[in-house]
Parts: structure tokens; sequence; C-alpha cells
């Protein structure tokens, strides 16, 4: 076989692998009722559930934050984060969680939040002037 | 829109206006005119490209015309615009008002078109005999660059989207807007209220956000020039000569990216809190990926051009450099990256017109490789398995490789939206890009090195594999020390295989220098480019590989027995206010705050202790945050460097008011204030005498009859007594006197506060019977005690990282010089 010919299957070969490793290294979306019947970690779209309470004080344990989410199909669990209270994290429109089920609880690996208000805001700070109102 | 609006300035925004319309239109002109010019049969008559030219300079001026009107629109804070509204704030001073300028995406793009501009401008003065058909690509990128600025509608869609848009028809005022409702006759007047815009985000308050995008954005608009010679190649059938003109300009583009991709780890590492310099995010990937292939095609380029070999690779990794380019500016600015992203931009309805851009340019490279096929140069001859351009060769497709990767898991939400999947991207990516990329960085280092001893054609056997020998030998002894020192061994191995591999490289590119001094000065370049690759893969290795966070909680409580097992390593440190923590070899305390808007910069006092307890260096760091109301709170870190490591620090928590919550606090604090303290405690003592307190002690030294209270009157029957305190706490002293007084015949008293010891002091009562002072002590809780949040984080041998970076870019220069001559000589 030519040199080239061999040098290309190992190309070929080294793409394979490239392709199966991303897939088999991916993960999947669910929800935490999957979470429920599954070991291995999962990502979880979802959204914080701003009735209840957040719970991060920084005197007992700086590395400890829970809340409350709210997944797509709307069940509710609570997730701990182990970890300090992300910035900004009560105004979060939508958050992925990456982690798995330890018993009630959800354990959160990793917390990625969308604040799409943060870069565009698509609404305009009215300051109101008073004052000048008697001049229109 | 009949209504006259009180306070615009509309003129600015219509002459920009007219700019992106002439900007476009002329593109477009001088595309069709360098196309005819380029296929026209009469090569005598150039009055096809005297109008291409006379309209890409109308091109460029009418760029630089855009680019004047926005800069004036956002200088003078005219928020009647949507992008100065957007991006920038009255308060942001000039230089930033640089960098507000091209946080949008139109002025990214901007910033693009203008470097294409320039480009182009180079080339018509430099190109010669390729003009015609280079330009005739450079202005049809040209075009589709100008396209994105229109933002007018057409056929129900919009086209780009402009700059120049005006916050009312950007937003809908009044339904944001309830007085607008409610009173649309001062509608009319609505800029009264814009006071003023949505300021810059504090993350890129910082100077390297001044020069970042430039220089990025030069490295990407130059990717089309080695573009455009490989199209101009095909079409002209000159398949020889195209080569050498995009050498110079290709390393040109991958000196500039590679510039532009440090400068973004740079500032990254400098003013974000993610902790590192390299995150494998998808927008610093969407970067890194077209450098990569660039480099490998420099490299074929290179073998093509002194062998003849490997004219099709060059080509095809010339052609995907530049179309990864627009694939990447696809994926950060369609929004199709959605969740996997922290900083993906938002999509601002260009998806299909990105898309476009990219299928246009595909299609050109495709449709000429496939009617070209027959003629191509392609060599029946196998190169000689003992040759530099073999291995050549097979290092810039292991760069190809080691890009594939990248794209196929950072485009993991494109293949889902293609093939309607739901996958996810892996958990761990860091990991997995880290291991992956390292075992590709192996094997391009590996052939770095050995390659530098092979001749072109054919080369002796015997010498070249002692030569090579010899200095694996050597790296692999210099490697073995560096791993034990730096403790790379306790990383996956293929991480001391890097090391091993680019210690190699720059041995043996060090050889190379050695004899470029001693007359063969034409190999410096490329030996010096590639001890700075090595260097930079080194700090790499060592400083990600064996970061350490210093800041472990050994304290933190825990919360369930189950919390404790799992005990995830907690990184951070919680620091009271004056309360000396150890943190690693150090002793920290958190000794104050200062402000200077927006910044609130947290002191944190650093004090390294040798074995006798004695202080052997002390420093002062200030991590700070920007508690923004529109922004949240948003923290960047400091770093002391050393030669051999920095020690890095953020906040990552603490708590902040807000600007505006700061103001009102003072009015209400005084009626609650003794719920912030502990009960308080009472102490009958005499002049002498110590009281303990929690974290330190007190003694009264003295009494002071003549007391003055602010304002307060004293007169002969009343009795005003100060009670001198010397307060020690945390081995600081501080002084103390709350005041007892009878006045008119009731008492009251005067309470003083140590707010650094977190103590508030009264002299509650005087006892004369027993010639004995009642002293009330109150103490702040550890909760309500001013408190950060903080992580540390020690990057050995960052600097390697750093200077391997110059020295690349500086072995580029020398390259560049050295092509650009021998373009001259010949």
């Amino acid at each position: 076989m030519k040199k080239s010919s061999i040098f290309g299957l190992i190309v070929i070969a080294i793409a394979i692998a490239v392709v199966i490793s991303t897939y088999s290294n991916s993960s999947t979306y669910g929800s935490f009722n999957d979470a429920k019947n599954t070991s291995s970690e999962l990502h979880i779209i979802g959204h914080l559930d701003k009735q209840k309470a957040l719970f991060y004080d920084a005197a007992k344990d700086a590395n400890y934050f829970a809340f409350y989410m709210k997944d797509k199909q709307g069940e509710e669990c609570k997730v701990i984060f182990t970890g300090t209270k992300p910035q900004d994290f009560e105004r979060s429109e939508q958050i992925v969680l990456t982690g798995q089920m330890e018993g009630k609880e959800f354990h959160a690996s990793k917390i990625l939040m969308k604040c799409p208000s943060k870069y565009t805001q698509d609404k305009v700070e009215i300051t109101e002037f008073k004052a000048k109102r008697a001049n229109i | 829109m009949d209504t006259a609006f009180k306070g615009e300035h509309l003129l600015p925004g219509q002459l920009g206006q007219f700019f992106v319309i002439l900007a476009f239109g002329s593109a477009l002109l001088s595309t069709i005119s360098y196309y005819f010019a380029t296929t026209s049969n009469n090569q005598l008559d150039d009055s096809w490209k005297r109008i291409a030219r006379f309209s890409f300079y109308t091109n460029t001026l009418s760029v630089v015309g855009i680019g004047t009107c926005l800069f004036y629109i956002i200088y003078t804070h005219l928020f009647e615009y949507h992008y100065a509204w957007e991006h920038s704030s009255k308060t942001l001073p000039v230089y930033y008002i640089i960098s507000s300028y091209w946080e949008g995406q139109e002025g990214s793009f901007w910033l693009w078109g203008f470097w294409q501009a320039v480009l182009g401008n180079i080339l018509i003065w430099k190109a010669r005999s390729w003009e015609k058909p280079v330009m005739t690509i450079v202005s049809l990128s040209q075009v589709l660059l100008s396209s994105m600025l229109i933002g007018i509608e057409l056929f129900g869609t919009r086209v780009g989207s402009s700059p120049f848009i005006l916050l009312r028809d950007a937003i809908d005022l009044k339904s944001s807007a309830p007085i607008f409702a409610a009173r649309p006759e001062l509608y009319k007047n609505y800029l009264t209220y814009i006071t003023d815009g949505n300021g810059l985000n504090p993350l890129l308050q910082n100077y390297w956000m001044v020069i970042h995008p430039p220089t990025l954005f030069l490295g990407f608009a130059s990717m089309v020039v080695p573009f455009a010679y490989a199209i101009a190649g095909l079409w002209q059938k000159r398949y020889k000569e195209w080569v050498k003109p995009a050498i110079s300009y290709s390393l040109f583009a991958v000196m500039v990216l590679g510039t532009g991709v440090i400068m973004g780890s740079f500032w990254a590492y400098e003013s974000l809190n993610f902790g590192g310099f390299w995150a494998w995010d998808p927008v610093e990937n969407a970067a890194l990926i077209p450098w990569l292939t660039l480099i490998g095609a420099v490299h074929v380029l290179v073998v093509y051009k002194n062998t003849g070999h490997a004219y099709f690779t060059a080509t095809f990794l010339v052609l995907i450099s530049f179309i990864l380019v627009l694939y990447a500016s696809f994926l950060t600015r369609s929004g199709i990256l959605g969740d996997t992203s922290v900083h993906a931009f938002t999509d601002l309805g260009m998806f299909w017109h990105l898309v476009v851009d990219v299928v246009i340019f595909l299609a050109i490279s495709i449709g000429l490789i496939v009617t070209r096929w027959k003629e191509l140069p392609i060599s029946k001859k196998e190169e000689e398995t003992y040759s530099r351009e073999f291995w050549m060769f097979v290092g810039s497709v292991f760069l190809a490789l080691s890009c594939l990767q990248l794209i196929i898991v950072t485009s993991i939400p494109v293949w889902n939206a293609v093939f309607k999947t739901n996958i996810a991207p892996p958990n761990n990516p860091v990991t997995l890009y880290n291991v992956f990329q390292a075992g590709f960085a192996v094997v391009v280092t590996l052939l770095a090195g050995f390659t530098q001893f092979l001749k072109y054609k054919k080369t002796d056997t015997t010498r070249f594999y002692i030569t090579a020998l010899v200095y694996f030998v050597f790296a692999a002894l210099i490697t073995a020390l560096a791993v034990y020192v730096s403790g790379v061994y306790h990383l996956h191995v293929v991480f001391t295989l890097v090391m091993l591999g680019a210690v190699y490289s720059v041995l043996a590119n060090a050889k190379i220098l050695a004899e470029a001094f001693k007359g063969k000065i034409k190999l410096a370049g490329s030996a010096v480019a590639h001890i700075g690759f090595g260097l930079i893969l080194v700090g790499a290795v060592i400083a990600a590989g064996t970061s350490k966070v210093v800041s472990l909680n050994a304290t933190g409580e825990q919360y369930s027995a189950e919390f404790a097992k799992r005990n995830d390593p907690k990184e951070n440190i919680l620091l009271y206010k004056n309360q000396p923590t150890k943190m690693g070899d150090y002793m920290v305390t958190y000794v104050g705050d200062s402000l200077s808007m927006p910044n609130h910069y947290f002191k944190v006092d650093y004090k390294l202790m040798d074995a006798d307890g004695k202080v052997k260096e002390e420093f002062m760091l200030r991590p700070n945050s920007q508690a923004n109301r529109k922004m949240g709170l948003v923290s960047s870190p400091d770093t002391k460097h050393y030669l051999f490591h920095d020690l890095y620090t953020h906040v990552t928590m603490a708590p902040l008011k807000f600007d505006d919550e700061k103001q009102g606090e003072e009015a209400h604090s005084e009626a609650n204030d003794d719920q912030n303290y502990e009960a308080p405690i009472s102490h009958e003592v005499a002049v002498g005498d110590t009281i303990r307190f929690r974290e330190g002690y007190m003694v009264l030294k003295a009494l002071n009859k003549k007391v003055q209270v602010e304002n307060i009157p004293i007169s002969a029957k009343d009795v005003a007594v100060g009670a001198q305190l010397e307060v020690v706490s945390h081995g600081k002293t501080y002084q103390a006197e709350p005041v007892y007084m009878i006045k008119n015949g009731s008492a009251f008293d005067f309470a003083r506060k140590v707010e650094d010891a977190g103590l508030k002091l009264r002299f509650s009562k005087i006892i004369p019977e027993k010639g004995r002072q009642e002293i009330t002590v109150y103490q702040q809780p550890e909760s309500k005690k001013a408190y950060i949040v903080m992580k540390a984080i020690r990057f050995p041998y960052i600097n390697f990282f750093w200077s391997g970076t110059i020295i690349m870019v500086i072995g580029f220069l020398l390259s560049i010089f050295r092509r650009n001559k021998e373009l001259k000589t010949e």
C-alpha cells in the first residue's frame, strides 16, 4: 500500500474517533423526573421559582447555595449548588443545570443562567421630571 | 410617523444611513466592475478597472463616513439612537466610548468592514497583475459585510441591522413606559424622559477591550486576502504564482489573529472572573479554529512553493480557513448557541443572512475546485519519507484534524438544529477539549521538532536519526525534571507528552536559531515562531493543569452529613473585616474598602510568614466589584504577579448595596440600629479596668469632663462626661469616647461606634456611690459584620504562556520580512 493511502486511512480513523467520542461524551437534556431514574449527569433547563426563598448565608458556609427550580414540565425540585450564589441569580430568566439527583435534592455541578436583560434591555427606564411638565 | 418629536438630532443618523447604502452600492459596483475587468478579453481597455477602483475608494470613504457618524452619535450622547442608548452612557470616559462603539454586533461588523476596506486599498496599491481577480473577491466580501448594516425591509424581512435605528423605532416606547400610554401628548417629548443610556457592560470597561477587538477583527478581515488569492489562482489558472503573495498575507493574518486571540485571553484573565485564561467557550473556539487551519495552510503553502507537492491541501486549507471565519461569525452572531454559551451574541434576526454569507463563499470555492479539478497540479509522485515536505504535510493535516474536533463539539447546537436531535453539550467540555487538543498538540509539536532536522526532497537517514534522537533524549530529561517539579505528572499522561513535545520543539528550533545566527538568517523566523509556540504550550499546560485553589475553606460549617461526604472542593473563603484568616501560606485580612465609582474595591492584605512567624512579605490586592442596578453585581479579579507564578483573586460574593440604595440608607438607619447588634452587655468598671469582648478587649483610660458634643451647649448645671476607651481588636487599637450627659435634669448618652471592630459602645450610667461607670457593649453578630467571600487561585509559570506569545509574534514578523524580500527579489 502507498504511504499516502496509509496516512489517509489514519486520518479517516481519527476523524471517526472524534465523531464517536463527541457523541459518547455528549449529555442529554432532561427533566427532574428523568434525573430520578438515572445515575448519570443530566442537563436540565428550567426557571427559578421566585416564590420560594433562596438559601445562601456566607457566614455559615460560603459554599452552600440552595434554591428551588421548576423544569420545563413544571416539576419543582430543590437544587443544591456547592459554591457561591451566582451574581444576579434572582434576575435570571432561564437556568440550565448540569448535575444529578441525590435523594430528593438535585446537586448541580454547573449552573448556566440567562439574564437576557443584562445585555439587551427592551424596556426603557423612564425618569420623571415633574417640574418640566408645566412647560408642555 | 407624523408626530414631530422634540429635541431629536436626525441629521447624523440620516447621513450615516446614506453612507450605509452608499457603502453597499459601491461595493456591489466594485465587485461587478472587477469581475468584468478580470474576464474582459481586451486587456488594454482598463475602463472597468477604473470604475472598479473608483467605486472601491467610494466604499472606503463611506465606511469611514459610517464610522464618523456613529462615533459622533455616541460621543455626543444622542440617545434618540438605539445604538448609543443601548451601549453607552454619559458617565463613560472617552476611551470606553471607543469600546462601547464595538460592543454591539453592528459596530463589530463595521470594524470588520473598515479593516477589509483598508486591506483592499493596500491590494489595489500592491497586487499589480493580481488586482482584478483578487479584488473581485475582496469586494464581494465587502458587499456582504455592508449588507449586514443596511437594516431595511426587503420582501417583508429586515436585511441586516443598522446602527442608526432610532430608539423609538427599535423599542415600543408606548408599551414599555406607561406614562406615554396614559398621556399620549407627552410622547413627542419622549427625549426629555430619556436622560441616560444603558451604559457599557462593566466587564468591557477595560483597556484591553479598547485594543482587543480591533486586533481580532483585523485578523479576521485579513483572512480574506489569502482566500482571494487562492480563488484567483484557480480562476485565472495561475496555479503556481498565487502561492508566494498568499504566504505573506497568510503569515500576516495568522500573526494578527493570534495576537488578537491571546489579547482576549489576557483580558479574560485580568478582568473576568471565570478563573483562568482559556475556557474553550464557543466564542473563543470560533476565533481559534480558523487560526489553526490557516497555520496549517501556511505550512503546506511553503511545501508547495518549495517542492510542488501538496497543492490541493494548500488550496483547501486556505479556502476553508476563510469559510470557517464566516462560519464562526454565524455561530457566535446568529444566536444558535443559545443555552450553551454564556457570551454568545443575541439574535439580531440575521440567521439566514449569515447562512447565506457562508454558503456563497463555500459555493464559489467548491464550484471552482470542481471545474478546475482535472487541471490542478496535483503531483503524482509520492513525497519521500525522509523529507521535510512529507512531515510538514502530516503536521498540517493534524492541525486540521484538531480543528475538526473543535468544530464538531462546538457545533452541537447546529447539529441539533439540522438533524432535529436534542443532544446536550458534554458535561465536562473542558476536560474533553483539553485531552483531545493535547493529543493533537503532542503530534504537532513532535513534528515541529524533528522536521527541523530534515531537508526538502531527501535527507541523509543516519544523520537525521542521530540528531533527532540526541535532541529527543535531552528533551526527555528536561521534561522529566519540569514535570516532576511542577507536578504535571499528577495529570492525565497526555499532558506530560505535550510537555515533552513542546520542549522537544523548543530545543530543535533553538538549534536552528543558533544556525541562523551563524549566517542562515532566513531560518530565524520559523525557528523563533516555533519556539514561541512551544513555550505557549508549556505555559498553558503547567498554569492550567497545576493551578491550585488557595482559598480552600477549612472552617465552613457543614449542612448535612451527606453534604459533607461529597464535600466538593470548597473553594471560597469567607473573610470578615479585620479578622485575619489563614489561606494557604498567607495570612489574609480584609481591611477595608475604597470606592471609585462605579467600582467598589476591597482591600485585602496578604502577609507571608516564615517559620518563626515573622512577616516575609506583605502586599495588598484590590479585587473589585460593581454593584450596578442595570447589570447586577460584577466582579473583576486582582492578581499579584511573580516571575514564576501569579496569585489570582476575585470576590465571589459581597453584601454590596446598589448605588441607589446607598443614598437612602443613612436616613432610616438610626431608628433600628440596635437590631444590627447582639443583646448588649453592661459592665461596671472603674478607670483602668479592662472589659473583654469576643474579639478583643478595651480599657477605660480616663474620664473626660470637658467633653463636647456637637452643637449641644453645656450650661453650668449640666453634666457631660466622656469615657475614654482604648479598644484592641485583632492586634489593632482604636479610640472611642462615648458620652454620658445630664441636661436640664434628664440623662442622655451618646453612643460611639467602632465600625472596624463591629462594636457600639454606650456610656450608660454613672454610679457615684460605687465610684464606677457602666459601659454597655454592643457587638455585631458575625452575619451582620462586613465580609467578602473570595476565591484565590495560584497559576504557576503562566509567564511562559504570555512570553511565548510575544516570541511567536516576533517569529511571524521575521517570516513576513523574509517572504516579502523573496517576493521582491524575484
